[in-house]
């Protein structure tokens, strides 16, 4: 062991000999290596966000939101959904825990004395926090009475409180939602911006009679019911139960598409990795086309190295170093020059990931793992690219070598 | 006592269809202490014995016994081994690593031995110091003189204690002045009880030598 720490210090001895020749090396691994330590970073940083988001969202959790798959490109969907399947789903799926009804509208105005601002405006029942494991920070939660009441209440995104009451609590205060007066009794905690780039902050919740009543003009119909299962493993079941459930209760003919569609945890995994998935066969491709092109470059220069230094290798011979030590010295000078390159390469993959991260938003994070990822990518490039020459250099013979 | 022995040793090239004979059936015994010039013309034979003596190279057949070992058997890693712990070898070009220091130059032999580090480094000291260079460890070879760098040469083959100190036309790139200076190290080393077999085609510088050999076409005459 301590020969092989000897022998490598000769090789960092020669790599900073020529020092000309391995820069460009050093710089081809750099860019591989960055490419891939950032392909990991996302993906681990992908995956992290997907669970973070599924989390949020609910495992157990599906989301059936009127109007068929079709209808999503138009923005506008179909209400579907009635006050009275929301009852007969209730009593379907006994392995459901919580039923809830949702109405939603887009783009509703907000404001409060001369400020105004643009919200989602969600009708919901006093499930709402627990069910989206989004709780009330600041004030007080719905009650049932708020519900049966049709009150005039509304809990507040933190975004939304921010941007109507800057320097005041909203708690307490009326907001004008559509001309109607509503009494804001909560601020709910934050849940930043999607990687979609919605901002999850940027929403009222009222009391979903009070939302069908008043704001709607609705009796018959809800856009969303959420729903939560006590067994999350057989949630793909529930789902096709769900589209026959309404294919069955709307009457839907034999080939005609669903007049529902569902969101699940498992789409969240989709959109997350298609989003990364360009990123990864970009820099995948890059990356790996720098690490070939520096192995070559590597091993074409080691080459040559070889030759000009076959006197150097020759006196080693005749010194009493076996064919395994040359080996040795010139696999680990490559493994260096790779490991430069490797670690280099990995400052410049921080460097770009701040970028993307500030630019794009886009899900990134380091763990020891890009790292470890790149520098055993260089590692394995520096061996392969070390092994012809150094298999060169060991079986040069020293009597021709060191031959005047 | 005994240090090389041979015994009807001889050395074949092959060159292509024709076998060259270099080596004719060499018997020849050196004891320790000694100090051997082998002299002849190019082409005789004597860099191919240097490197049979030094075990760079292996007899076609015959004995050759070095401090009591059969070398004509041994591997190339064993006759690696038998280079490092017996032989020390000092050149014309006197072949220092360009990019190491004086010293780390002449620590470099037990880069690849297995006896402990902080002996040789106290060696090191020493042995620059007996050639008088122990004010350049931190030099590179580029910044010395032929003779400073031949000196540097001689510590470096000094290092592992070796049976034998092998020199091969050590004072061919040296002016007269400075080779002289470089025999009489020699010699002083000699007198230290080393093992000394020089090559070289020079008769005066043959003439330091207490036992000189001649080799012509094979044989020694």
């Amino acid at each position: 062991m301590k020969k092989l720490i000897k022998i490598t210090i000769e090789s960092i001895k020669a790599v900073h000999a020529y020092k000309l020749r391995t820069f460009f090396c050093i710089l081809s691994v750099a860019l591989g290596v960055s490419s891939i330590s950032i392909i990991v970073a996302a993906v681990e940083g992908t995956f992290k966000q997907a669970f973070d988001m599924v989390n949020k969202f609910g495992p157990d959790a599906l989301l059936i939101i009127g109007g068929g798959e079709e209808a999503r490109a138009f923005e506008f969907r179909a209400k579907t959904i009635t006050v009275e399947d929301v009852e007969a789903l209730r009593q379907s799926f006994p392995g459901a825990y919580s039923v809830m009804p949702m109405t939603f509208d887009m783009n509703v105005q907000v404001s409060y004395k001369d400020k105004k601002y643009i919200v989602r405006l969600i009708g919901a029942t006093q499930e709402f926090t627990s069910s989206w494991a989004w709780y009330v920070t600041d004030g007080f939660d719905f009650t049932k009475a708020d519900i049966d009441e049709q009150r005039n209440t509304c809990i507040m995104g933190s975004h939304v409180a921010k941007e109507l009451f800057p320097q005041e609590s909203p708690v307490g205060k009326y907001i004008l939602i559509k001309q109607i007066p509503m009494l804001v009794i909560g601020i709910l905690s934050s849940r930043g911006i999607t990687p979609a780039g919605e901002n999850l902050d940027d929403r009222v919740v009222i009391p979903i009679t009070t939302s069908m009543r008043k704001i709607q003009n609705e009796t018959k119909y809800v856009n969303i019911v959420r729903m939560r299962f006590y067994d999350q493993s057989k949630l793909k079941y529930y789902e096709k139960d769900v589209f026959s459930f309404f294919r069955q209760r709307h009457n839907i003919p034999q080939g005609d598409p669903d007049d529902i569609s569902i969101i699940s945890s498992k789409m969240i995994y989709t959109f997350l990795a298609a989003l990364t998935g360009s990123l990864v066969m970009f820099l995948g491709t890059t990356g790996i086309i720098s690490l070939i092109v520096a192995g070559f470059v590597l091993a074409n220069l080691l080459l040559l190295s070889v030759n000009e230094r076959a006197k150097e290798i020759g006196i080693r011979r005749a010194i009493g170093a076996r064919k395994i030590d040359i080996m040795f010295q010139f696999i680990g000078e490559s493994v260096i020059v790779t490991s430069a390159g490797g670690v280099i390469g990995y400052a410049i993959s921080l460097a770009v990931s701040e970028f993307l991260t500030r630019a794009a938003n886009f899900p990134i994070y380091f763990s020891y793992k890009p790292f470890f990822a790149g520098l055993s990518l260089a590692w394995i490039v520096g061996i392969l690219a070390g092994l012809q020459p150094a298999r060169k250099a060991a079986d040069i013979n020293p009597i021709e070598a060191i031959r005047k | 006592m005994s240090l090389c022995e041979m015994k009807d040793l001889k050395k074949t090239y092959q060159m292509g269809e024709i076998d060259v004979d270099v080596l004719k059936g060499i018997n020849l015994r050196i004891d320790e202490g000694e100090f051997v010039a082998i002299i002849g013309a190019s082409g005789s034979g004597k860099t191919t014995l240097l490197n049979i003596i030094g075990c760079l190279d292996q007899a076609t057949c015959g004995h050759y016994i070095l401090a009591g070992k059969e070398v004509t058997e041994l591997n190339d890693d064993e006759l690696s081994a038998i280079r490092n712990e017996h032989i020390g070898f000092v050149f014309q070009s006197f072949y220092l690593m360009p990019y190491a220091t004086v010293y780390e130059n002449v620590m470099l032999p037990s880069l690849y031995a297995h006896k402990r580090k902080h002996r040789f480094e106290k060696r090191a000291g020493e042995l620059l110091s007996i050639v008088g260079l122990a004010d350049r460890a931190k030099f590179k070879p580029n910044q010395l003189s032929g003779g400073q760098q031949q000196r540097v040469a001689i510590a470096r083959a000094l290092i592992n204690e070796p049976d034998l100190i092998l020199a091969d036309e050590p004072t061919g790139q040296l002016d007269s002045k400075t080779a002289g200076e470089i025999m009489n190290l020699i010699v002083e080393l000699n007198n230290h009880g080393k093992t000394v077999i020089i090559v070289t085609h020079d008769q005066h510088i043959a003439s330091y030598a207490k036992r000189v050999i001649e080799i012509k076409d094979g044989v020694i005459v």
